[in-house]
């Protein structure tokens, strides 16, 4: 629609037509802001179109499809689909473009996806397997819903009713119990008493991603209205990608505002940020480490809480009401730096793509699944980085992120050590 | 008829399969439209196409070979270093072949003799990088800093940093240029040796084939490698500061400094530029047109239009705002010299500092031509010229004259009458007009704006850097030279005779007007037949 | 009418001769270069009877060579196959001096000596190479390149717009002059570049084998309001190419330059016959000669920063670089110098580079200021192989823009009636020139024999210059046999 009615619902491509028809094709998508520019190496925040490299990789070449399928121009086939999901949704596009344009590119990529399953051609195969899994089971990867809470340590216990309730995800329970371990303890040594998902099932995270907008609506209202339930007044979660699911496509889904949830979404480090900054958390075991910080995309860039709107496109495109768009401004960027700069011992050494220019570590969002050379390319990649900083950690806030990158370093033997953010808390307590 | 079989064989085994498609998804991706600079107008549309197919170089060889592949086969080609110049760099003919230069991005920089050797994938803003860690700065071209550095050196490459250093022209060095037919021509100091140092020779300069002011949109063969100088600077960092969209570079104050001066008239503007010129101070001296202070000051679309609709003819016509850059290139008290006497010619004329912020968001490393789009998802720039400010000023002030008459599709802008600055301390002066437009309305009046400036010029005796491929060249040649086109067409015909290299350019203009019904009627001109009408 | 006839039609008999006598002037120059004996010579007085002559020239196929003045030292003009000298120094008008712009516009006949005092009784200068000769053609210097002192980027490439006669006869104006009308135009002729080529620089250095240019327009510089100079002894080049790497990076200084005891004497000695050799051997092997200057404001201002960071530099990184107002043992000499560097030699006095034998050949290059030593001790090596005397070897090293680069000039002198002397220094510049070049100098102004030398080995560029020309001057009329057509 490039004039007229308008709604922020990716369910519908129309409503971005504006936006995919403005692409200036100044790849503002693809590179590192131009003010934080490092050079020759390290110059793109995308990892699609650096793996890639046609254009039509980048988001500004997929403005341009998007326009073609609108338009009924575009047969749907492999290459057209590998387009739209070799893709981590990372947010680095849009953030880009929206430092000088008003044009919603990862809204678009959303719909795009959407729209390819509405027309029964997304997602990929391995997609559907990870949907099937959690229609039968619960979780993305298809294990048994009853171990769930296995990954519980036994000295932890958590209470029958909390202010907190701590969201595990998938990831978490299933595949990175350290993460949730930690997570746990955490809590505990900070006295915080928390709460468990009576009967915690996926995010939806996955099925969202890939286009899946009906299972995971519907998947978004049972888990809402089970949260509620319980009373919890926070939820808390140590995965990024679930942290963006309930905060900000969840209400995206239910078309209501972030605050309207009827509880926060927080993450760990906010959690534990405001804990370290009233006194409540020390942490004073040294931790010896020249280790870096990895931005995860939904915790950082993605992260700003959402708001529904509708209105009108006029003259000049302008929309009304006035629209407050979500920059990337606002992200979870400085907690976790305060964080480990709180912490004995650990030298805190930037990444050289760092905050809303992270490179993305390459897993999330479906990415993994379908296209696992993409994933791990772009784990190499940042993980270039880090040796070139010289740092020998890296420390994350998603469990995608962290076994992305453990992989990855597993498999070139490399020397990095690889963290999740809850860990490096904990050993410090 | 796609790219035949045979041709497309040839063509995969010079780059490898990877590195080639001719998929039509990935095709699309190329489109020109509808959304970039100058497009969603009528030559977009009706000039240019997806390409038949795209292959991506990695080396000059491998370019070389490309090319002569085309010849043999007959197969059209653009060459592209990142499309960001709308329509112009894209296909216009069917079937053609979309040479996407953006794998070549070796990259040399030797400091100590003020040069850095690039491929066409390099963009400016990692060139700057690199420069400035090296106590050394380049202009990034008004196009911005996305764009190719060659791309933009070989047709634009001037900002308000060109008051001090200056015509582009003048800041290639050695080049390689692979030529329509395949033939790889070497200038400069690369014709007897393999250094990329020095750029003249030997003998008469064929530097002469790149450019012809602001380029030839790669009609006339490929270019692969450039050195570009670099220019002393000094040596503190500016450093990047903020978060997207608040970033800037913090400016060392000592050392370098933009001061922002309301003048009482556009005379004493032009006179402090004189002035400065004359005291041989500054690193830049631009007016700020008041609609760049608005999308400065605008936190969305919406927030422009209610800042510029307070603005009116009136408060337009008497909103003279001076913008320097200081930059004390030898040491510290440079800047207190150079300040001082500034602070002098602004009194003595009448001006004002206002409290200007001390840091850079637009013209070191982000060339701020990303935000011209923000108010209505529409430019371009309908002309750009290098001469004196004494050309300068009327020539803005002309072309406001003739926009009212199609405005609206045009946005308002109150009679603005265009920018200008001083150029290479005062040798010359430059003016560009800017205008923006509602893309998603009709737009053939823009169309009609865009080629009536031409014609202006020529009535009005202006220069214009809309000359070769940007307007109709049987327009603008008779009235240039006169007669350039014939000199521009004998030597595109001796070089690209089989006019497989970017066709129908440079007559796309020409090509555009008799093809699009409703530019017809301005066409008062006499032509040949033009390919691909 | 036959083709003399015509000629004397379009200039008048008194600016036409064929007569042998008269014909010599041109046939030779100060360089090497054998004679060359052209057919006629004419002498127009504008543009229009230039573009006549070179239509007949055209109609005839007759060689045209264009001069613009009578002092030539590469063999440019001397023609290689007979024709018409199309001699120019009648066209000598200086057209406008443009204040504002800071710009003159003048014919190609006009010389330093006419331009530089021109412009200094309006507060302006034009940037100058080393002490051109008062009656050569600026227009052709600026056109052939000649490398200028000032080492400021800002007052590099002064050329901007010009008219040119193209070898088919037709008037054509270069850059913003090339607007109808001109100079009755809003366009001043300021921007070189355009339309649609960049037709100036196919005129650059083609030693009139493109076109003939009739007018140009070159940037003017104010005077300087306030100087200073600075002189150092030089005896290690390697060092003092650190020392400029330095300084000159960061702005320092406006003409800097660095003179050989021998070119330095030729130029400072009042009387060659009783001066020349004791200052020469009382000069140090090498000077560097630097200006600070100030501009139109608090010109002391600048001295006084540049002049402290200079010493700054000095005193902490170059302790070997002394500095003083003269050279050794010669009060006054700094101002005398500076005064010499300011202007055209001074017409009265033979010309520095002829002063001490009469005749020198000038081999010069461009090359990284790094490698400047290594050229010297190797052309003093050549030099000393071919008994030429080490102590008669001129040289010249002038920064270029900062630094980026340098021009190295070797001056040979010579008896020019001395066939022996002519016999070793032709064999010395042409071995000299070859072995240079294999070790990386760039000869981007290729005169004479270095032609052949250069185009040999710049094959691929030589044959994309000759299909350019081949469209501009498809019969070769203009100066053939220079450079490589």
């Amino acid at each position: 629609m490039l004039k007229g009615k308008l709604k922020l619902d990716v369910t519908d491509l129309d409503n971005f037509e504006y936006d995919m028809s403005k692409c200036i094709k100044c790849k503002g998508c693809t590179w590192v802001d131009h003010i934080y520019m490092p050079g020759m190496t390290f110059s793109t925040r995308c990892p699609s179109a650096t793996k890639y490299l046609f254009d039509s990789y980048g988001a500004y070449g997929k403005m341009r499809i998007g326009t073609a399928m609108l338009e009924g121009r575009m047969e749907y086939s492999d290459e057209l689909l590998k387009i739209l999901y070799a893709c981590t949704l990372c947010g680095a596009c849009d953030v880009g473009c929206k430092r000088n344009l008003d044009l919603e590119i990862e809204l678009t990529l959303e719909a795009l996806r959407i729209k390819a399953v509405k027309d029964g051609k997304g997602p990929m195969p391995q997609h559907k397997k990870v949907a099937q899994h959690i229609a039968e089971k619960h979780n993305r990867l298809g294990s048994p819903h009853a171990n769930r809470n296995k990954w519980l340590p036994k000295d932890v216990k958590p209470a029958e009713k909390a202010d907190v309730l701590y969201f595990v995800g998938c990831s978490a329970a299933y595949t990175s119990p350290e993460i949730a371990q930690a997570t746990a303890k955490i809590l505990n040594a900070s006295k915080t008493p928390f709460m468990l998902m009576p009967d915690e099932w996926c995010c939806g995270n996955i099925l969202y991603s890939v286009g899946m907008a009906d299972e995971a609506r519907e998947l978004a209202k049972r888990n809402v209205e089970e949260v509620r339930k319980t009373g919890a007044k926070t939820l808390l979660l140590s995965c990024a990608e679930g942290y963006r699911m309930w905060k900000v496509d969840y209400p995206k889904l239910l078309n209501i505002s972030t605050d309207e949830l009827g509880f926060k979404v927080v993450h760990l480090v906010e959690f534990v940020d405001e804990l370290i900054k009233k006194g409540s958390l020390k942490l004073k075991k040294k931790v010896n480490l020249r280790l870096t910080y990895h931005d995860s995309c939904s915790l950082s860039r993605l992260s700003e809480p959402w708001t529904p709107w509708e209105g009108e496109r006029g003259e000049w495109g302008m929309v009304s009401p006035r629209l407050e768009r979500r920059r990337g401004t606002n992200g979870v960027y400085q907690q976790p730096r305060d964080i480990l700069q709180a912490i004995p011992g650990v030298e805190l050494v930037e990444m050289i793509r760092m905050k809303e220019n992270a490179f993305c570590c390459g897993a999330g969002r479906g990415t993994r699944e379908a296209f696992p050379d993409f994933a791990s390319w772009a784990a190499k990649e940042r993980l270039q980085e880090v040796k070139a900083i010289g740092a020998q950690a890296i420390v994350a806030t998603c469990p995608f992120c962290k076994e992305n990158f453990a992989q990855a370093v597993s498999k070139d033997g490399e020397k990095i050590k690889v963290f999740d953010i809850s860990e490096i808390i904990l050993a410090a307590i | 008829m796609a790219i035949s079989k045979e041709a497309y064989k040839d063509l995969e085994a010079i780059v490898g399969k990877e590195y080639i498609s001719s998929d039509p998804v990935v095709c699309e991706g190329y489109r020109s439209g509808p959304g970039g600079y100058e497009c969603g107008l009528g030559y977009e549309r009706v000039m240019t196409k997806i390409p038949g197919g795209i292959i991506m170089p990695r080396t000059t060889q491998e370019v070389q070979k490309i090319v002569k592949a085309c010849n043999r086969y007959k197969v059209p080609y653009v060459p592209y270093s990142t499309g960001w110049y709308g329509p112009r760099s894209h296909c216009h003919v069917d079937d053609e072949l979309l040479v996407d230069l953006k794998r070549m991005d070796g990259f040399e920089i030797d400091d100590k003799h003020l040069y850095a050797t690039v491929e066409s994938g390099v963009i400016y803003s990692q060139l700057q990088e690199e420069a400035m860690k090296r106590g050394c700065y380049i202009i990034v071209g008004g196009g911005g800093s996305q764009c190719s550095a060659i791309a933009n050196m070989l047709g634009d490459g001037w900002s308000p940093l060109s008051y001090r250093i200056g015509l582009p022209h003048r800041r290639i060095l050695g080049t390689e240029l692979v030529l329509p037919d395949g033939e790889v021509v070497k200038m400069g100091s690369l014709a007897t040796g393999e250094d990329y140092f020095w750029g003249e020779g030997p003998g008469p300069d064929l530097r002469g084939l790149l450019r012809g002011f602001t380029g030839l949109r790669g009609c006339l063969g490929i270019v692969t490698k450039m050195a570009i100088k670099l220019l002393p600077f000094q040596p503190e960092r500016l450093v990047p500061t903020g978060i997207s969209p608040h970033t800037t570079l913090e400016l060392p104050v000592k050392r370098v400094k933009w001061i922002n001066f309301t003048m009482p008239s556009k005379d004493s503007m032009k006179k402090a530029m004189f002035e400065m010129a004359k005291a041989e101070i500054g690193g830049g001296a631009t007016k700020v047109p008041i609609f760049w202070r608005a999308i400065a000051k605008a936190t969305c679309k919406e927030d422009f239009w209610d800042i510029w609709s307070q603005e009116s003819e009136d408060s337009i016509a008497n909103f003279h705002l001076l913008r320097v850059l200081l930059i004390a290139f030898t040491c510290e008290e440079q800047m207190d010299y150079e300040e001082k006497i500034l602070n002098e010619i602004i009194t003595e004329l009448g001006g004002e500092a206002r409290r200007t912020r001390p840091s850079d968001e637009s013209w070191f490393k982000n060339a701020d031509s990303a935000g011209m789009w923000l108010m209505c998802g529409s430019y371009v720039s309908v002309d750009y010229v290098i001469e004196t400010l004494e050309h300068a000023i009327p020539h803005g002030e002309n072309y406001a004259k003739l926009k009212p008459k199609y405005t609206p599709p045009l946005m308002p802008d109150y009679g603005d009458p265009g920018w200008f600055q001083s150029f290479e301390l005062g040798h010359q002066g430059y003016s560009e007009f800017l205008v923006y437009w509602d893309p998603d309305i009709n737009t053939d009046g823009v169309d009609h704006f865009y080629l009536e400036t031409s014609k202006e010029n020529i009535r009005k005796r202006f220069y214009t850097s809309l000359l070769g491929p940007h307007q109709p060249l049987y327009l603008t040649g008779p009235a240039y030279g006169p007669n350039y086109h014939t000199w521009l067409l004998k030597v595109k015909d001796e070089f690209d005779p089989q006019f497989i290299c970017h066709p129908p350019v440079p007559l796309a203009h020409d090509a555009f007007v008799d093809k699009a019904e409703w530019m017809r009627p301005m066409k008062d001109w006499e032509s040949p037949e033009i390919p691909g009408s | 009418m036959n083709r003399r006839d015509k000629l004397v039609k379009i200039v008048g008999v008194e600016n036409f001769t064929d007569d042998p006598k008269a014909l010599e002037t041109y046939a030779k120059d100060f360089s090497l270069q054998p004679a060359g004996v052209p057919d006629y010579a004419v002498k127009p007085k504008d543009t229009q009877e230039v573009q006549k002559i070179i239509q007949v020239a055209n109609d005839h196929s007759l060689p045209v060579v264009p001069v613009s003045s009578w002092v030539h030292f590469y063999g440019a003009t001397i023609p290689k196959k007979g024709g018409i000298i199309l001699d120019l120094t009648r066209m000598n008008r200086i057209f406008e001096v443009d204040d504002f712009n800071r710009r003159v516009r003048f014919e190609a006949g006009v010389t330093w000596e006419q331009l530089t005092s021109h412009l200094a009784e309006n507060g302006f200068r034009v940037m100058l190479p080393l002490l051109p000769h008062p009656q050569r053609s600026v227009l052709t210097d600026t056109l052939e390149r000649e490398v200028i002192t000032n080492t400021v980027y800002d007052y590099g490439e002064p050329l901007q717009s010009m008219e040119v006669v193209w070898p088919n006869g037709e008037v054509f104006r270069t850059g913003s002059a090339s607007v109808m009308g001109y100079p009755d135009s809003p366009s001043k002729g300021a921007n070189p570049a355009g339309p649609g080529l960049d037709f100036y620089r196919f005129l650059q250095m083609a030693q009139g084998t493109m076109g003939v240019v009739t007018w140009a327009n070159l940037k003017t510089e104010y005077l300087t309001q306030k100087d200073k100079m600075f002189l150092a002894p030089v005896k290690d080049l390697n060092m003092v190419m650190e020392f400029l790497y330095r300084i000159l990076r960061i702005r320092i200084g406006q003409e800097c330059l660095l003179l050989n005891n021998t070119d330095l004497a030729a130029i400072m000695a009042a009387d060659m016959k009783k001066d020349f050799a004791s200052l020469r051997s009382s000069l140090p092997p090498w000077t560097l000669i630097l200006v600070i200057s100030g501009h139109y404001r608090n010109p002391e201002g600048k001295i006084q920063y540049e002049e402290k960071t200079l010493n700054e530099i000095i005193k902490n990184e170059f302790p070997e670089i002394s500095f003083s107002d003269n050279l050794p043992g010669l009060p006054g000499s700094g101002e005398k110098l500076l005064g010499i560097l300011r202007k055209p030699w001074p017409k009265e006095i033979t010309y520095w580079k002829n002063r001490y034998k009469g005749g020198c050949h000038s081999l010069f290059f461009i090359t990284k200021p790094t490698l400047a030593p290594k050229f010297v001790e190797k052309m003093e090596s050549l030099a000393s192989r071919h008994g030429y005397p080490e102590g008669d070897l001129g040289g010249y090293i002038q920064p270029i823009e900062h630094n980026r680069a340098c021009q190295i000039e070797f001056n040979l002198f010579y008896d020019p009636a001395s066939r022996p002397e002519v016999e070793r220094v032709r064999t010395l510049a042409s071995e000299a020139a070859k072995t240079l070049l294999d070790q990386g100098a760039l000869f981007t102004r290729p005169y004479g024999e270095l032609a052949k030398l250069v185009y040999d080995r710049a094959n691929g560029y030589a044959v994309t210059l000759k299909r350019v020309k081949k469209l501009f001057d498809p019969k070769n009329i203009m100066n053939p046999g220079n450079l490589c057509f």
